[in-house]
């Protein structure tokens, strides 16, 4: 083993540890609620500031300490890492341990040629370690070791040699497939990924916490812009307009993002890079893939287009938050799909044999629908006292609810084939879930009192990357399932992870 | 493949009474310190309203429910899988592949131990915290599956590097 040489992240990386900080206030704003509460309760003028004027002082003491005592040293096997202001911590991650090493090449540090190297060892606890500031030349060759170090020690996986060169030499490395996503695709993207009801919940909620709206806003707008009051449909035009900005401002978002999305395939490695102003690497090798999700809604289906992202093993500690190395791409036409799936080994979609579940699982749903029907007319028979519209409304508001309950059921569908299950829903979407059967974890066939005296059973399967739910199978075809499932996952001995 | 249940250790089903008894102590002690110590409780029901049902609940749990439990919680052990039955009137039959346990627990919490209980834990990389746990075992008998799992676990492995 070679000589540990500690390094410090260049004084650049400070922005770094800022926007690190930053991120932990956003993450953690719910401890912070009382001191929030503290400065809208109280009438003192110079309290507000002198919290916020405190904090800021905290963010970037705090960010010069990390800084200075964020130390690492690379050798030749591992990444050594020392860091922590008051309680050190101590962190050697070997590289053939390393699962995943990306390079994140983010707005403030492209005009340095600086990026920040992200490695993960998806263990049960799931280090994310991030070193910031490493010249672009040195990252590439890191990971280069890094991933080639994968290759040295799993002999067997032949495949993923070379996978390191991918973004770089281009010249000797195979690419087996490199797609670009143009503007116009990102567009549609941003139109059905759209996230303009984020962005407005992001907006009206400080807006709805401070008096600016009822006290500047509204007089202003009263004052200046009387025609508003003149005619309703200048007022509807005005929050439509408003509306609309919005809207082309999120698929400005998602096009930022995605700018220049390119996907590539090298072996068993699969890699989309993208991004207008911080340039994002997502990879993931194939051999650890746990579920495929195809997503179209309402408006992919109008546009024509689908949404495809791959999940890997999440450690339970990481299930809740969307962490943001899950590979996506945001748009894909049909041909586009179908080449992807060849790719990712999916069963061909033509000889697919979707079965429904057993009708009977519409009786459940459809008994609390019909209860909907009295309870609605009695209600408006309440409010406007007519037995006629109380009666249209209640019929109306269960045909509808019944018609979705029996919609949602024709719409869904299950398949096995080729080691696969797939599962397809949606009624105004389709949503379709792929998971590689002989890597699940867990069967249940699970009997509520109800299902028992239908003689049915729901079978649940639990995935490293989630647990689907088969419902209303016959007992005996459940039993079935489970047993033919389990047989097929130990006799399995391929690596599932 | 044919599944040999075995069922539990019968004094699983006192523990169950035990854990009933001591559920419903501690509601009774809520409800009475409300009736005793509250300065005005004449809003609060006539004390039968809530004793008679609190009774019921008592008997059907500690009778009913807990024979039911006990007489359903079963495990079996094949080549392939490790199998659990749970439940009493929402049932689960949950089975997990030998070859997907990441490690096993033997467990013994405090009433557990005044009847010489314990309870098997194995531990998958399913995500949702789901995970196979065999409660009411003899503590020996426990700590012997325990054993036996980690070689049957540890012999599977080298086929290849399945821990990176």
């Amino acid at each position: 083993m070679t000589e540990l040489v500690w390094q410090r992240t260049p004084i650049l990386t400070i922005g770094f540890f800022i926007a690190k900080e930053v991120r932990n206030l956003i993450k953690n704003i719910t401890n912070f609620i009382p001191v929030l509460a503290a400065i809208f309760v109280t009438d003192s003028s110079w309290l507000p500031y002198a919290i916020g004027g405190g904090y800021l002082v905290f963010v970037i003491a705090s960010a010069i300490l990390n800084h200075h005592f964020f130390l690492y040293a690379l050798t030749d096997d591992a990444v050594h890492l020392r860091t922590g202001v008051f309680s050190k911590k101590s962190l050697t991650l070997k590289y053939e341990r390393i699962q995943q090493a990306e390079l994140d090449q983010t707005w403030y540090f492209r005009p340095f040629a600086l990026t920040i190297l992200r490695v993960d060892s998806a263990g049960s606890a799931g280090k994310e370690v991030e070193i910031p500031g490493l010249s672009i030349d040195v990252a590439q060759q890191l990971r280069q070791t890094i991933l080639a170090e994968r290759k040295a020690v799993a002999a067997e996986l032949r495949d993923d040699a070379d996978l390191a060169s991918v973004p770089t030499a281009k010249a000797n490395s195979p690419v087996d497939l490199e797609r670009q996503y143009g503007l116009a695709e990102l567009i549609r993207a941003g139109i059905f990924d759209n996230k303009l009801f984020v962005l407005l919940a992001v907006l009206i909620y400080p807006l709805s916490q401070t008096e600016v709206l009822e006290e500047r806003i509204v007089p202003w707008l009263e004052a200046n812009i009387t025609f508003l009051e003149e005619s309703m449909w200048l007022n509807v035009g005005v929050v439509v307009v408003c509306l609309a900005a919005l809207f082309v401002l999120a698929i400005g978002v998602t096009v930022v993002t995605n700018y220049n999305l390119t996907l590539t395939i090298a072996k068993q490695r699969f890699q989309t890079r993208a991004g207008l102003l911080s340039i994002r690497t997502v990879s993931f090798r194939y051999p650890k893939l746990q579920r495929v999700r195809i997503r179209q809604n309402l408006r992919a289906r109008l546009l024509k287009r689908f949404t495809v992202r791959v999940n890997q093993l999440q450690p339970s500690a990481h299930a809740q938050q969307q962490s943001s190395g899950t590979f996506v791409l945001p748009v894909l036409t049909r041909s586009g799909l179908e080449e992807l799936s060849r790719w990712l080994r999916l069963p061909a979609r033509q000889q697919l044999n979707w079965q429904r579940i057993s009708p009977i699982a519409l009786l459940h749903p459809s008994f609390w629908v019909a209860l909907s029907a009295p309870l609605t007319a009695t209600l408006s028979y309440l409010k406007w006292e007519s037995n006629l519209l109380a009666l249209a409304l209640g019929a109306s508001v269960w045909l509808a609810l019944q018609l979705y309950v029996v919609a949602r059921w024709q719409r869904y569908g299950f398949t096995q084939a080729q080691g696969w299950l797939g599962v397809h829903r949606g009624v105004f979407g389709h949503y379709e879930y792929w998971y590689p059967l002989y890597k699940a974890q867990q069967v249940d066939v699970y009997q509520s009192p109800w299902l028992r005296l239908l003689g049915f059973a729901d079978v649940i399967i639990y995935t490293a990357a989630g647990a689907e739910v088969i419902k209303y199978q016959p007992l005996a075809v459940a039993k079935q399932m489970q047993s033919s499932w389990l047989h097929d996952i130990a006799s399995n001995s391929t690596r599932w992870m | 493949m044919p599944v040999n249940w075995i069922p539990v250790e019968p004094n699983y089903k006192s523990y169950l009474q035990l854990v009933v008894l001591i559920d419903m102590a501690i509601l009774a002690i809520i409800a009475a310190s409300l009736y005793l110590f509250l300065p005005n409780n004449d809003w609060l029901p006539a004390p039968l309203w809530l004793g008679v049902p609190w009774a019921a609940t008592t008997l059907f749990f500690g009778l009913f429910w807990s024979a039911r439990r006990y007489q359903f919680t079963a495990y079996a052990r094949t080549e392939e899988a490790m199998f659990l039955r749970r439940g009493a009137l929402w049932r689960l039959t949950r089975a997990v592949p030998l070859n997907r346990i990441q490690h096993v627990e033997v467990r013994q919490g405090f009433l557990e131990r005044l009847f010489g209980l314990a309870h098997l834990t194995l531990y998958t990389a399913g995500s949702g915290g789901a995970d196979l746990s065999i409660p009411g075992l003899a503590l020996a008998n426990a700590e012997a599956m325990k054993a036996e799992l980690i070689t049957t676990i540890a012999t599977e492995q080298p086929q290849e590097s399945n821990h990176d």
